[in-house]
């Protein structure tokens, strides 16, 4: 650049000046609304929309589909999609550091590389034209973050309208607008307009195709407990599932029953002092996570068992653990198990009996276990699954197998006198109160 | 002439302070017509120091270990008072400022501000725009979720994937093999000391920078 346009340059600025603002108060005074702005738009968005709960991290748990932050989800498509070129696609570096690489250098270098005076938009066509594609393709590439390059029927659709939206519409482009400049020298902006309305209609085009063509499966919502009652009541829960089965609902077995491999085998008392004083959180968790593998427990770290707990999991359980049978520990409101019946009212499945079964019954009553193949893990199952499933709950008939048992009645056969279904739960009685929201339930016939 | 006690005290601090210089150079600046997308420098800043007061709050509880990383962060959310407000003002806000930050690179980039003699403002603003992001990128990791670390260990695998150098910044970022408690330590460091301390100091820079050549006027026919 001559020191002559410079001087120009400056003398344009100059005069703008002239009839330009303050800075105080004119600027100060704008910049200060939209900061308020933004503040009051914060506010109601960590009010309103809060921050999405996850899981605690679980290094065993590869099956976790990672996602990283929106701002980087267009990077990772725009990999997915050149990941299926073909040869250069498995090049992998190419995509994941020339590229950005070289994006990054022009736009650091912009203003070395770029080094006519000209301002005016008109007299710039190129370079806008080349950052307007780009940001639309980044714009576009995040919004199709989520349809997968390959279906599940494993037709290529929908990835190959990705790739032309994403990666071939804004390739040709680009060629277009080098081969205009070159060509139509001073007249090419009118050109290069257009090819870029043209490009952004196609590249919007194909996008809007894909996000309708695509159907997302649906998500299970996890709830992540977040208030400690809440965290209580999910460890108590999963402890119910898991433990209950060797170490009872309240943690006092001192002699296992009713397990296969372990009948009779003396463990400690897990809800005693000389257990809960002695080992600390971080232990506790690890017992859990690795097991007693000598002595009978298995472990239930995911690492080691698939079926078994998570991370947040297992400290769910330890909080469970500390807050209900740790004497130093105070707990806080819980609700109660299933709303206490009134004289008279007719229990049902999925308000009472649900989450009772859940508590007491389901540690033992699930696949995989030895349980006469009497699983308890729905409604359907309650009704019509086990090895005397005709006479386990029969409409208002108090001699259900399932009544008796858990009355400390075992049924026993009556040709041999041989004993066939022992008390339920094997380990502990259960409460008075629970056995009668059962017997009232069969009563009125087991309603859903 | 008689003057009151906050003129007494206006001028003894302005004799050692310059104050009225100050309020020349840095306030009444003339300033060609600016509009609304003048702003968005302003706001960043205003981004910027929102993060870190709301940030200098959170670590006051916050613990990067990965035992209690979590847990710290649930306890703040649940236990501390405001503490939900805290931290969702700093989570939302740094995906604000990131794409704050990029417009306002748009609309310098649209307007070819970036041209004589702001040259340096623009290469001191892209080391800004990657700072701001690697801010996002090592703070996303510190709740120690799933969701952050199945993300950092895929952000990281990438970084990875640089030919020859790629193992050795691996292990860099990672402070090893595999994501751990050293990773942690690592991000967190970056993200509350390293990171915003280049922020501040290139901050000061751009700030001067603007100071010195003023704020660019919009193109005409002319330009
Ligand atoms: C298959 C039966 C079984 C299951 C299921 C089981 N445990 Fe155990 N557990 C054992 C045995 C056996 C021991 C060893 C007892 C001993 O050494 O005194 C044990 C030991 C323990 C101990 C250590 C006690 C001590 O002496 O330090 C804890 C704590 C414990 N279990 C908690 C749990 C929790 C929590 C669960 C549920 C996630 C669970 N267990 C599930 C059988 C089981
Ligand atoms: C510690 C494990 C365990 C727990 C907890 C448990 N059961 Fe059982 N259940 C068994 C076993 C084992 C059998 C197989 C019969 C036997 O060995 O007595 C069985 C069988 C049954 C049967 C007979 C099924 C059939 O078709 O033969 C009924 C009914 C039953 N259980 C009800 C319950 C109820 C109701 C609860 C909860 C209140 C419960 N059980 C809790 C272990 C358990
Ligand atoms: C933390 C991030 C940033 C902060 C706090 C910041 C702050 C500011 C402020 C306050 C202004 C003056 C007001 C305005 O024009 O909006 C400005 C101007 C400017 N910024 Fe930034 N900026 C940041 C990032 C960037 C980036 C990413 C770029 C481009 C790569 C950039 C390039 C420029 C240029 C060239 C100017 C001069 C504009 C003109 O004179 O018209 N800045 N910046």
């Amino acid at each position: 650049m001559t020191d002559e346009t410079k001087k120009k340059i400056n003398a344009k600025y100059e005069r703008e000046l002239l009839h330009g603002e303050r800075f105080w108060p004119d600027s100060l005074f704008k910049d200060a609304i939209v900061a308020l702005g933004i503040f009051i738009f914060l506010v109601l968005l960590a009010t309103f929309v809060g921050v999405h709960d996850s899981p605690k991290a679980d290094p065993s748990d590869t099956s976790y589909v990672p996602r990283p932050e929106w701002y980087f989800l267009f990077l990772f498509k725009f990999l997915a999609l050149y990941g299926q070129i073909p040869v250069f696609g498995k090049i992998e570096w190419v995509a994941t550091v020339l590229i950005p690489g070289i994006a990054i250098g022009l736009l650091t270098l912009l203003p070395f590389i770029d080094k006519s005076p000209q301002r005016y938009y008109a007299k710039r066509a190129m370079p806008i034209a080349i950052m307007t594609i780009m940001v639309l393709g980044m714009v576009l590439l995040t919004m199709t973050a989520d349809v997968p390059t390959v279906a599940a029927d494993g037709s290529g659709l929908l990835g190959n309208l990705q790739t032309v939206a994403g990666l071939i519409v804004p390739s040709l482009a680009y060629i277009a607008f080098v081969g205009m400049a070159y060509t139509l020298k001073e007249n090419a902006v009118r050109a290069i307009a257009w090819t870029t309305a043209l490009a952004a209609a196609l590249m919007i085009g194909f996008t809007a195709a894909t996000l309708a063509l695509y159907q997302p499966a649906a998500v299970a919502v996890i709830e992540i407990p977040t208030t400690l009652a809440d965290q209580i009541v999910a460890g108590q829960d999963l402890y119910s599932v898991h433990c209950v089965e060797c170490h009872g609902d309240d943690g006092k077995v001192e002699e296992i029953t009713g397990v296969e491999g372990l009948e009779g085998k003396k463990i400690s008392i897990i809800s005693s002092k000389d257990v809960l004083y002695t080992v600390n959180d971080a232990s506790m968790a690890e017992i859990i996570a690795y097991g007693r593998p000598d002595s009978g427990m298995n472990p239930f770290g995911k690492a080691y068992n698939p079926e078994g707990l998570t991370r947040s999991e297992i400290d769910y359980v330890v909080t469970f653990m500390r807050y209900t049978w740790d004497d130093r520990f105070e707990a806080p409101y819980i609700a109660p198990l299933y709303p206490p019946l009134a004289e008279g009212e007719v229990p049902s499945y999925s308000v009472h009996i649900e989450p009772i079964v859940k508590r007491y019954c389901i540690s033992c009553h699930r696949p995989g276990k030895d349980n006469n193949n009497y699983l308890m893990t729905s409604y359907e199952e309650l009704l019509t699954t086990g090895d005397n499933a005709s006479h386990n709950l029969i409409s208002n008939d108090p001699t259900s197998y399932l009544l008796q048992v858990i009355q400390q009645i075992p049924i026993t056969d009556p040709a041999s006198g041989e004993e066939l279904i022992g008390v339920m739960p094997p380990n502990k009685a259960l409460k008075p109160e629970i056995v009668e929201v059962f017997v009232r339930w069969v009563q009125a016939g087991m309603p859903k | 002439m008689r003057s009151t006690l906050w003129q007494k005290l206006f001028s003894w601090l302005d004799e050692r302070l310059g104050l009225n210089d100050a309020y020349k150079n840095l306030l009444d600046r003339p300033e060609p017509k600016g509009n609304w997308w003048n702003t968005l420098g302003s706001a960043s800043l205003f981004l910027f120091i929102l993060q870190a007061v709301t940030g200098i709050f959170l670590t006051v509880y916050y613990t990067p270990s990965p035992d209690h990383a979590y847990d710290s962060i649930q306890y703040i959310m649940t236990e501390v008072q405001f503490g939900w407000l805290v931290r969702g003002i700093h989570h939302w806000s740094a995906s604000l400022m990131v794409i704050v930050v990029f417009i306002h690179m748009l609309r310098v980039f649209f307007t070819a501000s970036y041209k004589y003699p702001r040259e340096l403002t623009w290469l001191i603003g892209i080391g800004l725009l990657l700072l701001t992001v690697g801010m996002g990128f090592t703070g996303y990791l510190l709740p120690w979720h799933q969701m952050a670390y199945w993300a950092t260990t895929v952000g990281t695998q990438i970084a990875g994937s640089v030919p020859f150098a790629g193992e050795f910044i691996l292990k860099s970022l990672r402070g090893g093999p595999d994501l751990s408690a050293l990773t942690l330590q690592r991000f967190f460091a970056a993200h509350i000391w390293i990171l915003p301390a280049l922020l501040v100091a290139l901050i000061g820079v751009h700030l001067y920078l603007i100071i010195r050549h003023g704020e660019s006027h919009f193109p005409d026919k002319e330009d």
